[in-house]
């Protein structure tokens, strides 16, 4: 019933250069083994894992980042080992990462969004269009003359974010783009993601250690050594609490209370994930 | 009684760029414990680095008193070298400013400028990698580069360490680790205040961390000094945490949601484990209630 993923992952292994190199055991060293996973139009995808576990390898095989040593990654169809695709490919899924200073080219917001768009030469016009658009979507429009420098972190990756979305992608990958921001606006910032996801049908990709963003997401893989070794709803996967915390996460305390509360006896639905839903079940 | 190991009056620091001025810090008063592990929180911009920066001297008040560890800090004067290496801070992202071919090279780079002698520098070395959970055994010969962010992270925090520093200052200590590197951060942070007295501030936006650590919270808005206590005052109570941009650690969310929805939960309520037993007892309760 499914149709075509827009990515399809299929058996890829990863060692990164340099540990190839080393020649040591090459066993633990692969950043990836034997990963498969299909990512559908229009989906929201979670994918969690302690820092080395192989999250932000995934997730940089997606646009072509990185090329598989075996295996294959079709994106929109488009093989990412074929070199002339990689254009094509990084404009159909666009990437933002966790440091915003390490994404921000230009002296002034608007034209930092504009940076993509010109490098591709497209016309003016067009070019102030999709900024202008871009930069609605995100609410930054009032920013606009600003240097980036002065924007507070959260600003930055809202940038970082429009410069994205001004090249029309489907798909979004935030590789940790929530973990140097301060709780705030980590929270809008995962708020702003969902809400691309709604309003423009974007595929969202969202790499993360921190279970309070991946419970809101519509599916959520788990990544250990190079593998998945979990998958499902978020309610399927933080089920087994302790198999998670054994995988180096870290259990929000709200979480572990409702868990401990239905060990107790206590009903509470393991639908509620986030603080909002376990209050409403334990008041109920 | 002890007297404060930092003690802080009227403080005001005011940055100046052109003809622009910028009041970064406006009438702090404060002081911090000896033996302690303070906690300075605020959003970005509300002036926490500027206030930590004036700990060592790095920065000097524009007006107002600052004593610390007995050193006076004034806008010109006093001896600062002697507070630098009485004062350790360990900035953001310290992995990024590690420099040495060796673990050991690196951490003994501050002793080797204190005029001791090799053996003298060998023994702050070992004692801080020990202290940081890195065995000299396994890790001095190693080069930083090939450990993980947050073995690189406990080097830099060894470098500090080897200084025998009596306050030491912490820059959002743990930005960027994952659930087991901050634990094991933690650890050693609360070994080195418990084991080696030494007095510890932390600079951090991650409430659950500053909850879990410290025994004093200095809650900073727009250069303000607007709120100090315990974790458990400041977190337990309504108060304007998000009016100052801050949210509260997320038990103490649920709680205060819980009462808002009406549930008898007392205030003093604040750990994982007075949560679960307060809950179960209200369930009892209630339960009792329908059977009757």
């Amino acid at each position: 019933m499914n149709a075509t993923p827009l990515i399809d992952i299929h058996q890829i292994t990863y060692t990164y250069p340099l540990q190839m190199k080393a020649n040591s055991p090459a066993q633990s060293l692969k950043a990836l083994q034997n990963v498969s996973l299909q990512i559908q139009p229009g989906e929201f995808l979670a994918v969690l894992g302690h820092n080395g576990s192989g999250k932000s390898t995934l997730a940089q095989h997606c646009n072509a980042l990185l090329i598989p040593n075996t295996g294959h990654v079709l994106v929109a169809g488009l093989d990412t080992s074929d070199k002339i695709l990689h254009h094509a490919i990084r404009d159909c899924v666009g990437m933002i990462f966790q440091n915003p200073d390490n994404q921000i080219i230009a002296t002034v917001v608007e034209d930092d969004v504009a940076w993509a768009l010109a490098v591709r030469g497209l016309p003016a016009t067009l070019i102030a269009e999709r900024v202008e658009q871009a930069m609605t979507a995100v609410g930054i429009s009032h920013l606009r003359k600003l240097p980036p420098h002065r924007l507070s972190g959260g600003q930055k990756q809202r940038l970082a974010i429009a410069g994205v979305l001004a090249l029309r992608p489907q798909c979004i990958i935030a590789d940790e783009a929530t973990s140097q921001l301060d709780p705030l606006s980590r929270r809008e910032i995962t708020a702003l993601l969902h809400q691309l996801h709604q309003e423009l049908g974007l595929t969202i990709i969202q790499v993360t250690h921190l279970l309070e963003e991946a419970a809101l997401a519509q599916r959520v893989i788990v990544m250990d050594q190079g593998r998945i070794v979990m998958e499902g709803t978020p309610s399927v996967v933080f089920s087994d609490i302790e198999r998670l915390r054994q995988l180096s996460l870290a259990i929000p305390e709200p979480i572990e209370l409702a868990d401990r509360l239905r060990a107790s006896g206590i009903t509470i639905s393991r639908e509620a994930l986030t603080v909002e839903a376990i209050a409403r079940e334990i008041s109920r | 009684m002890t007297y404060p190991i930092i003690s802080v009056k009227n403080l005001y620091h005011t940055y100046q760029s052109g003809p622009l001025q910028k009041a970064a810090l406006v009438d702090i008063t404060m002081e911090i414990e000896r033996g302690s592990c303070s906690a300075i929180i605020g959003v970005t911009g509300s002036g926490k680095s500027t206030l930590v920066q004036h700990f060592n001297g790095l920065l000097r008040p524009t007006s107002g008193a600052l004593v610390v560890d007995g050193v006076n800090v004034k806008a010109k004067g006093g001896d600062l070298k002697t507070l630098r290496q009485r004062v350790g801070i360990l900035f953001q992202f310290p992995e990024s400013q590690l420099f040495g071919h060796t673990v050991y090279a690196d951490v003994a780079f501050g002793p080797r400028r204190l005029n001791l002698s090799k053996s003298e520098v060998r023994t702050l070395v070992l004692h801080a990698l020990d202290a940081v959970g890195l065995p000299p055994r396994q890790f001095a010969q190693r080069s930083p580069f090939e450990l993980s962010g947050g073995q690189r992270r406990r080097v830099a925090l060894a470098g500090i360490l080897a200084m025998s520093p009596k306050i030491l200052i912490l820059d959002e200590p743990t930005t960027g680790l994952d659930a087991d590197g901050r634990a094991e951060f933690y650890q050693y942070i609360l070994h080195v205040q418990q084991k080696d007295a030494v007095t510890v501030i932390l600079v951090s936006h991650d409430m659950s961390e500053v909850a879990l650590l410290a025994d004093q919270l200095f809650v900073l808005h727009n250069g303000h000094l607007v709120a100090q206590g315990s974790p458990r005052a400041i977190f337990t109570q309504d108060t304007m945490l998000h009016e100052w941009g801050l949210i509260e650690p997320p038990l103490s969310e649920l709680l205060l949601l819980l009462r808002k929805q009406g549930l008898a939960i007392p205030e003093r309520v604040f750990t994982l484990d007075e949560a679960l037993s307060v809950l179960q007892e209200l369930r009892t309760i209630q339960h009792e209630r329908n059977n009757v």
